[in-house]
């Protein structure tokens, strides 16, 4: 998002993103886990990135993995269904 | 000996005797390589979230188990001649094993089994559809727009004009 820069500062709320599987220690990422996972996709199927979804480095690896597990056994999709025609 | 996860997907045309017969025979390949069987995981039927060998569905199951990795070498290789499996994924769950909680595990299986499996309880096509909502994964994440609109609104205070 590209903010006109007139001379008053660009004011951006950086909310602090944080990695949800460090504040729910309880929580352990599995590739049995569909909805957990598929939160963590786009509708298009692809994995959202660290950088938006605040996931840390260490969570973001287990997470793509266990996608990517799903994905092997069928219980995610690579890509989403064609609709039928 | 290690402990493994092992899931294989039987091809869900099948009837369930055909089903049935794989949980037996993989369970007899762990058990005579020296393998330790745990319990055999009955997910059910579920459907399929792309098209495996021309069908959408597929029977799933999960043995857990601990052994050399031998072992997984010969159960994945009789997965690859079984045509009832259409897909398989061996995951290794820890290094080691402690013996004694092995068998405490196998014996509170044995007193509780694990619950039977509800058909096609959840619709992978469904889960899709669900998923299919903007980007946002979290309710802590803020997308770039809604931080940007507070542009204006907020009280900036040292204003330079």
């Amino acid at each position: 998002m590209v903010v006109m820069p007139r001379r008053k500062r660009k004011q951006f709320f950086v909310r602090r993103k944080v990695c949800r599987f460090c504040v729910d220690t309880e929580q352990i990422i599995d590739f049995k886990d569909v909805n957990t996972l598929k939160q963590f996709v786009t509708e298009r199927g692809k994995i959202i990135p660290r950088r938006i979804s605040g996931n840390c480095a260490r969570h973001q690896r287990q997470l793509t993995r266990a996608i990517k597990q799903a994905r092997l056994l069928a219980l995610m999709p690579y890509t989403p269904p064609l609709p039928m025609a | 000996m290690r402990r493994y996860e092992s899931v294989w997907v039987v091809n869900g045309d099948l009837p369930d005797e055909e089903v049935k017969a794989t949980i037996d025979k993989f369970s007899q390949i762990i058990t005579s390589q020296g393998g330790i069987l745990v319990g055999v995981d009955d997910w059910g039927r579920k459907k399929l979230a792309y098209k495996i060998r021309g069908t959408l569905r597929g029977y799933y199951l999960a043995a857990q188990f601990a052994g050399e990795p031998t072992l997984v070498q010969e159960l994945e290789r009789n997965y690859r001649i079984d045509d009832r499996v259409i897909r398989y994924l061996t995951i290794k769950r820890a290094e080691h094993v402690d013996l004694e909680a092995l068998q405490a595990e196998i014996a509170a299986r044995a007193a509780a089994p694990p619950p039977p499996p509800t058909e096609v309880e959840s619709d992978v096509e469904a889960a899709v559809d669900t998923a299919a909502g903007p980007e946002s994964p979290e309710g802590g994440v803020i997308s770039p727009e809604s931080s940007v609109s507070g542009e204006s609104a907020t009280p900036t205070h040292p204003q330079e004009d």
